[in-house]
């Protein structure tokens, strides 16, 4: 457990978010905190870490298993393995985080990271309770087959998500431009937290914003479009089993309301009905860009 | 679970309190003013784009809004610094409780049960003026 980036990095994210209040408060650094937001979204990081040990063990089982059963021997001490292990891990992330938010049962597992209208470094530590049930880590396991031994694996997960702390930040403007076009940065990073219907299920990226462009769900961020943070549909207070389960709770609801409909109020976009009578991210940003173009074609006054 | 993880939760637990106590100190979250009816709009505008509102109501101590928009009541409400907002049945919202000055919306959603708005009276007069 030593080598876990993430418990060694724990240190210096607090430091990091005494810092970014302490700024704010001088007037120094751009950053809003709300007590009572810090508060669900620190217990919903702390509840993750002990939610894993009780999932952790069957993910790392199974990933024991895949790696028994192994394509090629990849040694952990080559640097190419850790380049190669760099790039499908984070390739492996972004699939993982667009099925995340594309897939209502997955969503439920991971909208609680985006259920905060603050985005701040107490954002970032706002992290799934449910992760382990949804199964999702499941989609990792092709590595261990093709021969990365599973603690390289979790070593390069860790890094991964203890690089995505620091862009929970609004402190940060833009970065380098080189740096944009090839990392997730503070910025684009906004974007992907932002319920403008302009920046729904865009910036899906861990480490590289590449796979975005490749993948065609690049959305840069726009002066003149503010990022305004949290879910389509806000959560109605700070209660922490609210934030962790209301998705699964709604989507119980409406299995049992509509039983036919079943599985597609499991395996539909978020937002999906059997009636249409909800929005999705892609009504929403249809309805967006037609309002755009109307706007665009009628004359000014 | 090992003694060290239990040492290293309650750690975590103390640092949580103290991050949160620094962030009540810190006063620094969004600044929040009583709703007044040209900003409630702005908000109903961005919540529900391109809804025409035919009446809107703001709460007495501004901490919410409520429009008429065809046969759908939007209600918006304040939450911590920011606002939820949820569309229902106008006749629903007609019919809900208000009592002492408070009507309590059920907006049936497990993400956000129920709203309350401080308003004069209500039900609104069948007669509105000019929105
Ligand atoms: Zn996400
Ligand atoms: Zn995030």
């Amino acid at each position: 457990m030593k080598l876990d980036p993430v418990t060694l990095a724990t240190p210096f994210f607090i430091l990091a978010i005494v810092l970014e209040i302490v700024l704010a408060r001088l007037g120094r650094a751009r950053a809003a905190y709300e007590p009572r937001d810090t508060a669900a979204s620190l217990l919903m990081g702390l509840g993750s870490t002990a939610a894993g040990l009780v999932t952790g063990g069957l993910a790392a089982a199974a990933a024991l298993y895949a790696y028994q059963h192994r394509l090629f021997d990849i040694p952990m001490t080559a640097l190419w393995a850790w380049v190669v292990i760099f790039l499908l891990e984070d390739l492996t992330y972004y699939w993982f985080h667009r099925l995340s938010h594309e897939r209502r049962i997955w969503w439920a597992a991971h909208v609680n990271h985006h259920s905060s209208q603050h985005y701040n470094l107490s954002t970032a530590l706002r992290q799934t309770w449910t992760g382990g049930v949804a199964g999702t880590w499941a989609l990792w396991l092709p590595l261990a087959f093709l021969g990365f031994p599973p603690a390289m694996i979790a070593i390069q997960k860790g890094i991964s998500l203890v690089y995505q702390f620091w862009i929970h930040t609004e402190a940060i403007g833009r970065t380098p431009r080189w740096f944009e076009a090839v990392f997730n940065t503070p910025s684009h990073h906004r974007v992907h937290h932002a319920r403008n219907p302009r920046y729904l299920d865009r910036n899906y990226a861990g480490i590289l914003i590449v796979w975005d462009k490749l993948f065609g769900t690049f959305q840069p961020e726009l002066d003149e479009e503010p990022c305004r943070y949290g879910i389509v549909k806000n959560l109605g207070d700070f209660n922490l089993l609210r934030v962790a389960f209301h998705e699964w709770a709604g989507m119980a609801r409406d299995v049992a309301a509509h039983p036919r409909h079943a599985l597609g109020y499991i395996f539909g976009r978020p937002g999906w009905s059997h009636d249409g009578s909800r929005d999705t991210s892609r009504s929403l940003r249809a309805d967006w860009a037609a309002r755009a173009l109307s706007a665009e074609e009628s004359p000014p006054p | 679970m090992s003694q060290s993880f239990f040492i290293q939760f309650g750690a975590s637990l103390a640092a949580v309190a103290a991050l949160v106590a620094l962030a009540a100190w810190a006063k620094i979250a969004k600044p929040m003013t009583p709703l007044t009816d040209e900003r409630a709009r702005t908000l109903l505008e961005q919540e529900f784009p391109g809804r025409r509102l035919e009446r809107i109501w703001v709460a007495v101590d501004g901490r919410g809004a409520l429009a008429k928009s065809g046969a759908a009541a939007l209600v918006l409400c304040e939450v911590g610094d920011g606002y939820v907002a949820r569309h229902i049945p106008w006749g629903q919202a007609v019919a809900s409780s208000f009592r002492d000055g408070v009507l309590r919306l059920d907006l049936s959603d497990v993400a956000a049960p129920l709203a309350r708005l401080a308003l004069l009276n209500w039900p609104p007069s069948p007669e509105p003026r000019a929105a």
